[in-house]
């Protein structure tokens, strides 16, 4: 290696923060970072970076104190739902304190659909929430319909009604499994991939796409219902609940999950609503909050359905509310099925739409949660700015109010119940 | 030379060799069991592409071990880093010696072959725990104390289970053990609570699923091998399906009457046919009982470590002691 003068060398961003806060610390009357006879402690230490802690929480997070030690879960662990890292702080199996870093799937999504044109940004934001493809692009599809000043035509809400509760139904059906897989049982995941499976196929049928459908269009939806996906539709109506009640079964009275998940990870009503928690997560936690109700989009004030909440907030509660979300969504279906008006399923719009300058914003009910999409537009092809809320990013929040005082093989079962998507999170 | 020496050590080799040839089969069995009986069970194929049905497939994998590289971590003590797979393999290997096959098939027809038993295989965890340390992981550490914590907690329930069934046959010699089952019924019968202490336990001694704490892969990645690789890592898991199998064995001895036959068929045939007789007995009830292990570990999910103690000591033990003070009184009072 070649040997670097230090009297000529340029700094580094890192130690040039370092000198800087230093500067501020001495302006404070505050003793600077480094100790004066000698390097910073952390320097020494396997597991902690070595730099000062740049934050309040990263100087209470690297503090370790006898007894006690830092374990990374992930980025290359197997139940970090993705590529997610969890800085955990043990003593012995307890964890002390939790600490999620973020950032290690993003793609730049925003920034992405900020340089497409409207109609494919609908694309672009398929692989965000890889669980919940359809809702990505409902949110931003009702957006720019707000932006453009157009409708979708009847029969085009009633399909988009349609395929976005297929797509919750195998959404939380996956959370079922995973739930299960993080403590331990192999079976209820392969079953619930099954159920997904059919839907999927179902999704492919009318869309072209197994898993980022690109289906939604400013103004209406890809293609009319054909006669595969009707007859699949029957098929799989007819088997869902004996598919659902299996796994159910296998899972719901077992008492080895029962042990688990009850009392565990309780998240308080009043605590959720001040983190922004959204979705089953809120619901589970005793608080009636569901966009599709308190502001309704798309058909859904013409449609009958509950606002189911749990009292416990636990994770089993999650779980409960997961399965009552499933038969809530395929009350829904059914009721669609019976309602859907015939028509065109796409609203004159041109190639490549020019909305006037403004704003908009749509948040609709994704099965993680609000997720929301702010849009403005300056009259140009392209979306000024596109930014979306992603609901698994905020339920990830809660992670540290939950976990700590629990133990190690708990993080993952608690993690689960919150069922965060990381291609979501990280965008 | 002295003959009897001479012949007593031919009759040790190749008793050992036997055993340790026969680890192989079975381990091999297992994982194919595994794989095959869990697909089924997820309703998928499972392996089907190498031998008719995939039946070579664990075959494949074991050679597979063996061709792979056997990397040791830069910080490891390297020297404990190697001995740990062999500790836990010879502890299943060596407990296999008194194993009862057969009437004339045991290799060590010990007197006190229960407490040489119980003594042998706990061995394992030394293995498990110097895995742990050795490895300079904290993954491994923690799955290296988990197993300490959880396989000597189990141990005790474990043994005093089947305390009941010696104090009624009187003997701790597993051949007369079951000379006494073939007089009186098989223990299954006599000491039903000891079968489900027995049976809760050697699950949690065994690592199998729903007490898998040592390997738990959703928490741990995996436990005191997440390190290991190659060979090494083989020995681990071979050592694992031995171990199952040789509880299974051992569960069979005791509560099931070993190689006898049941109820429609004569128990026991006199002569080398005999001796095949009763190896098939004891082979077909000891894989019913793998079996079942394999399908426990389909269904059920695992057991939080807390939980997991607290059922040894709070729940297994009592009962077990229970068990023991009726069984006590009903010999004394019966003389039976």
């Amino acid at each position: 290696m070649t040997k670097i003068d230090p009297e000529t060398r340029i700094p580094d961003p890192i130690e040039l923060d370092r000198i800087e806060e230093d500067r501020l610390r001495a302006v404070a009357g505050l003793a600077p970072m480094r100790s004066p006879g000698g390097e910073y402690a952390g320097f020494d230490q396997v597991g902690i970076p070595d730099r000062p802690p740049q934050t309040e929480r990263e100087r209470e997070i690297y503090a370790i104190e006898e007894g006690e030690m830092l374990i990374n879960m992930g980025p290359q662990h197997p139940s970090t739902h993705g590529v997610m890292r969890l800085l955990v702080k043990v003593r012995g199996e307890i964890v002390v304190d939790i600490d999620p870093v973020l950032g290690y799937l993003h793609r730049g999504i925003e920034k992405l659909c900020e340089n497409a044109t409207y109609t494919t940004v609908l694309t672009y934001v398929d692989p965000m929430d890889y669980l919940s493809t359809m809702h990505n692009e409902h949110a931003p599809a009702i957006a720019f319909e707000k932006l453009y000043g157009v409708r979708p035509p009847k029969r085009a809400e009633y399909i988009r009604a349609l395929v976005v509760e297929l797509n919750r139904v195998f959404s939380h059906g996956l959370m079922m499994g995973f739930l299960a897989l993080d403590m331990g049982g192999l079976t209820p995941i392969l079953y619930a991939f099954i159920n997904r499976d059919e839907i999927v196929d179902l999704l492919s049928a009318i869309s072209g796409q197994r898993m980022l459908f690109n289906f939604f269009r400013v103004g209406g939806v890809n293609f009319d219902t054909n006669d595969e996906f009707l007859s699949r539709l029957g098929t799989w109506r007819s088997n869902v609940m004996k598919n659902i009640e299996m796994n159910e079964r296998m899972i719901t009275d077992n008492e080895i999950f029962r042990a688990r998940t009850i009392d565990m990870g309780t998240l308080s009503g009043q605590d959720a609503i001040s983190l922004g928690v959204t979705g089953p997560n809120l619901r589970a936690s005793g608080v009636p909050f569901d966009v599709r109700r308190a502001h309704p989009y798309s058909i859904y004030n013409e449609l009958e359905f509950d606002v189911i909440t749990q009292p416990g907030g636990d994770s089993y509660a999650r779980y409960l509310q997961r399965i009552a979300e499933i038969k809530q969504s395929i009350h829904l279906i059914d009721q669609i099925i019976d309602k859907m008006p015939h028509g065109p399923v796409q609203a004159q719009v041109p190639g490549i739409i020019r909305p006037k300058p403004g704003r908009a914003y749509a948040a609709i009910e994704s099965p993680r949660g609000l997720y929301s999409v702010y849009a403005i537009s300056d009259g140009g092809p392209n979306p000024y700015r596109f930014r979306m809320r992603d609901p698994s990013f905020i339920s990830l929040q809660a992670m540290p109010k939950l976990m700590p005082g629990r133990l190690v093989a708990d993080t993952m079962a608690i993690m689960a119940s919150l069922d965060p998507v990381m291609g979501g999170v990280d965008k | 030379m002295d003959f009897d020496l001479l012949l007593g050590v031919g009759r040790f080799l190749l008793a050992t060799t036997l055993l340790l040839l026969l680890t192989v089969p079975t381990a091999f069995i297992i994982i194919q069991m595994e794989m095959k009986i869990i697909a089924q069970m997820n309703l998928r194929f499972g392996p089907n592409r190498i031998g008719p049905r995939g039946i070579f497939q664990s075959t494949i994998h074991g050679f597979k071990v063996l061709a792979k590289e056997d990397t040791v971590p830069d910080q490891a003590d390297r020297s404990t880093f190697t001995l740990a797979p062999w500790m836990v393999y010879m502890a299943a290997a060596m407990s296999m010696l008194v194993i009862p096959f057969a009437p004339g098939a045991i290799a060590a027809d010990l007197n006190i072959g229960i407490v040489y038993f119980f003594a042998v295989l706990g061995l394992s965890v030394v293995g498990l725990l110097v895995a742990g340390w050795a490895s300079y992981n904290k993954y491994s550490l923690l799955g290296g104390l988990r197993s300490a914590a959880q396989m000597v907690s189990y141990e005790i329930p474990l043994t005093l289970s089947i305390v009941g069934a010696v104090v009624l046959a009187g003997t701790l010699s597993f051949s007369e053990l079951i000379a006494w089952q073939l007089e009186h019924g098989w223990l299954l019968v006599w000491q039903p609570i000891g079968l489900g202490i027995f049976y809760v336990s050697s699950l949690a001694e065994v690592n199998r699923t729903p007490f898998d704490m040592v390997e738990a892969d959703s928490e741990l990645v995996a436990g005191p091998f997440t390190e290991y690789s190659g060979m090494r890592f083989g020995f681990f898991f071979f050592a694992e399906y031995v171990a199952l199998f040789i509880m299974s064995g051992i569960l069979v001895s005791l509560f099931f009457g070993g190689w006898l036959a049941p109820w429609p068929f004569p128990a026991q045939l006199g002569g080398f046919g005999g001796t095949l007789y009763g190896a098939f007995w004891f082979f077909l009830k000891t894989y019913i009982f793998v079996f079942i292990a394999v399908w426990l570990r389909a269904t059920l999910p695992r057991v939080r470590v807390d939980q997991l103690m607290g059922m040894a000591w709070k729940v297994l033990l009592p009962l077990a002691l229970v068990n023991l003070f009726i069984t006590a009184i009903a010999v004394v009072v019966f003389d039976l």
